[in-house]
């Protein structure tokens, strides 16, 4: 039986439908009310529920038809940030960038009934996802706190009440994304320091994806990251990473990125399958996940959905030829 | 008390008077104006870009780097030999750049920037300088090289085609111009190849600085003092560093430093920047002080960019009692 093995997922975000980012533009310039907006994200929201099942995928995302990005969402939520100017990330893409003006705290949960609403249209668990505190303070300008760490302490915090909140709202796994945490290597003592604050005491299985950057400047350290499961970025990276498990074995459950999501063409299954196989020589089937490399926020809704069709077709093949293998 | 800008100013402001660039270039993806159309705009926001550095007092100022998507890609698509590859973050910045991949022999004509050059100097009013990156920078943060055997090969390779450029620029006219190359104090390891790579950039008429940023260059501050650079920039903001009790080993050339934080919105006050300045006083003679950023201005907002230059500016007249405009 290899239905379990090679549970399929994917990194959290989907592209918007155009009728969405339509009406994002409008709301943003006053000419939608949020009402109206936020009934157009819980169609999208469903629609997106609907193509996960039907693409076949194990563990599902809400999809983030509610954000615009990753750090922001939750900054406009928080008291003590202020949503700062545009600065460029690259090319014509810009974004307002947070900034932690003073002392931070969650008035209310920020994502629980997303997660909720997400969870009651289908029988597949769906992940609640946050963003970690040590990418939220990298991502923000800190005027407020004396030191990094301080800052990345106090998110931790509030990190950790919405966890809990996610929890207790039936959440079976729970993501909590790093992506800046190679931003500075010689600060991951920080990042997983907070991390020990935010997954303490929760019995869901906990998740951290990162990608861009260099992750060997961060491994093994990493490995002490208090989380059931790594979500890495691979095929963008031509799958170097895993050469660092040569010399120290990976130790957690691994979500292996098998389709780039920067490219408008998706690879053949064949190429992703080959993703599968590497990284089965590093992890087992039973704690391989495999999935697209990052969010697909920035694909089309049709190259969102062709990534993630890859995916399940070549964890197809990857899962009949393990069948063969006898036990 | 000099002061200078490094590297690229914001390509927007927040109000949409100021997203011309934007919306131009959102067109220019449609199909719905030409080249030339946009490149007009991007000469607009160079024009404007240099206007708001000059009009805060900066004493030398750059083109704001306008046209480039990042440090890298410019050339990256104008050399032969190397192509823009994968997207990656820009060191320790949630902006992110394409990766050089060198699939041949790396040739230029040294003309990369000599139209964007000549214009910027048809439009500033002050000292205006050029910029380019570092051999060591845009070798450490290539993608994949096919052509080179090895990292010494490959940094060798883009110093000589760098150097075409910067010939090319002192034939359009440039007396001075930045090698921004962060990877120097990123990798102190390194430091005698790029000292080599130094020696074939150097040119006894051209006023050419070595800029650091991110990284504390602690580890190579006494190397740098001898490449054969006119000056260096230091960025005494991002992280700590000794920088400041050690400036005395800058004998000869002058020192940049990059004293108003680039990639914090929090407003350094003019007071506070003449502290830094009187620090660096203590080891470094005032002729031989440059006041600066400690990186490009494009990593905040407009707007933020604009008072960090007036706290520059102000903090530079406060040290030598120049009267500080209302």
């Amino acid at each position: 039986m290899t239905d379990n093995l090679l549970l399929t997922t994917t990194v959290g975000s989907f592209g918007k439908p155009d009728y969405l980012t339509k009406a994002r533009g409008q709301a943003a310039r006053g000419k939608l009310s949020t009402a109206e907006l936020e009934e157009l994200e819980r169609k999208a929201t469903a629609e997106w529920i609907r193509r996960q099942e039907d693409i076949g995928l194990d563990v599902l995302v809400d999809g983030e038809m509610y954000r615009g990005d990753m750090v922001a969402y939750f900054a406009e939520r928080l008291e003590g940030f202020k949503i700062g100017g545009l600065v460029r990330s690259y090319g014509n893409r810009y974004y307002h960038k947070p900034v932690i003006a003073g002392k931070v705290s969650r008035p209310k949960p920020m994502t629980v009934s997303w997660f909720e609403y997400a969870q009651s249209l289908t029988s597949k668990p769906v992940k609640g996802m946050l963003t970690g505190p040590y990418t939220l303070l990298d991502w923000s300008y800190n005027e407020a706190y004396p030191t990094r760490r301080d800052a990345v302490l106090a998110l931790a915090e509030i990190v950790r009440d919405e966890a809990r909140d996610l929890e207790r709202a039936g959440a079976k796994y729970i993501q909590i994304d790093e992506p800046a945490i190679h931003a500075r290597p010689e600060e991951i003592e920080i990042a997983i320091e907070a991390m020990g604050i935010v997954t303490a005491g929760l019995s869901a299985k906990t998740i951290s994806h990162i990608c861009y950057g260099d992750f060997a400047a961060i491994y093994p350290q990493v490995l002490d990251l208090p989380v059931d499961q790594l979500d890495l970025a691979m095929a963008n990276y031509g799958y170097r990473w895993l050469d660092l498990f040569d010399r120290n074995p990976f130790t957690k459950e691994l979500a292996i990125g098998i389709v780039d999501v920067h490219a408008h063409t998706t690879e053949t299954v064949d190429e992703a399958a080959e993703g599968i196989r590497k990284g089965l020589r590093y992890v087992p089937a039973a704690k391989l996940w495999p999935h697209p490399d990052c969010g697909l926020k920035t694909r089309t809704v049709e190259e969102s959905v062709e990534k993630c069709v890859a995916v399940i077709e070549a964890t197809k093949v990857v899962r009949k030829e393990l069948a063969k293998v006898p036990a | 008390m000099k002061t200078t800008v490094i590297g690229a100013y914001p390509k927007i402001g927040d109000g949409p008077e100021a997203q011309e660039l934007r919306r131009a270039l959102h067109r220019h993806d449609r199909g719905e104006i030409s080249d030339p159309e946009l490149g007009k705009v991007f000469d607009d926001v160079t024009r404007t870009a240099i206007g708001e550095i000059e009009a805060a007092g900066v004493d030398v100022t750059n083109d704001g780097q306008i046209r480039w998507d990042d440090l890298l890609s410019p050339f990256a698509r104008a050399w032969s030999g190397v192509e823009p590859g994968p997207l990656e973050r820009f060191y320790d910045n949630n902006t992110y750049f394409r990766q050089p991949v060198i699939d041949g022999r790396i040739v230029t004509d040294g003309r990369s920037l000599v139209r964007d050059y000549t214009f910027a100097a048809g439009v500033a009013k002050t000292t205006l300088k050029a910029a380019i990156p570092g051999p060591l920078t845009f070798a450490t943060l290539a993608a994949r090289d096919e052509q080179y055997g090895s990292l010494e090969e490959r940094v060798l390779a883009i110093a000589d085609a760098t150097a075409r450029e910067i010939a090319g620029l002192k034939a359009a006219g440039a007396t001075m111009i930045d090698i921004e190359d962060p990877a120097v104090a990123a990798w102190p390891k390194y430091i005698e190849l790029a000292r080599e790579a130094y020696r074939r950039l150097a040119d006894p008429d051209l006023a050419l600085t070595l800029v650091t940023y991110f990284f504390p260059a602690d580890s190579v501050l006494e190397s740098l003092a001898s490449f054969p650079v006119a000056a260096v920039a230091i960025d005494v903001r991002s992280r700590e560093t000794t920088a400041f009790d050690r400036l005395d080993a800058f004998r000869t050339q002058l020192v940049l430093l990059g004293v108003v934080d680039a990639r914090n919105t929090r407003l350094e006050s003019a007071d506070e920047v003449a502290r830094y300045a009187e620090r660096a006083l203590k080891l470094v003679p005032q002729e031989r002080l440059v006041l600066a950023t400690t990186t490009s201005l494009e990593y905040l907002p407009r707007d933020v960019a604009r008072a960090k230059l007036t706290a520059l500016v102000e903090g530079a007249r406060l040290v030598t009692g120049e009267k500080v405009p209302a």
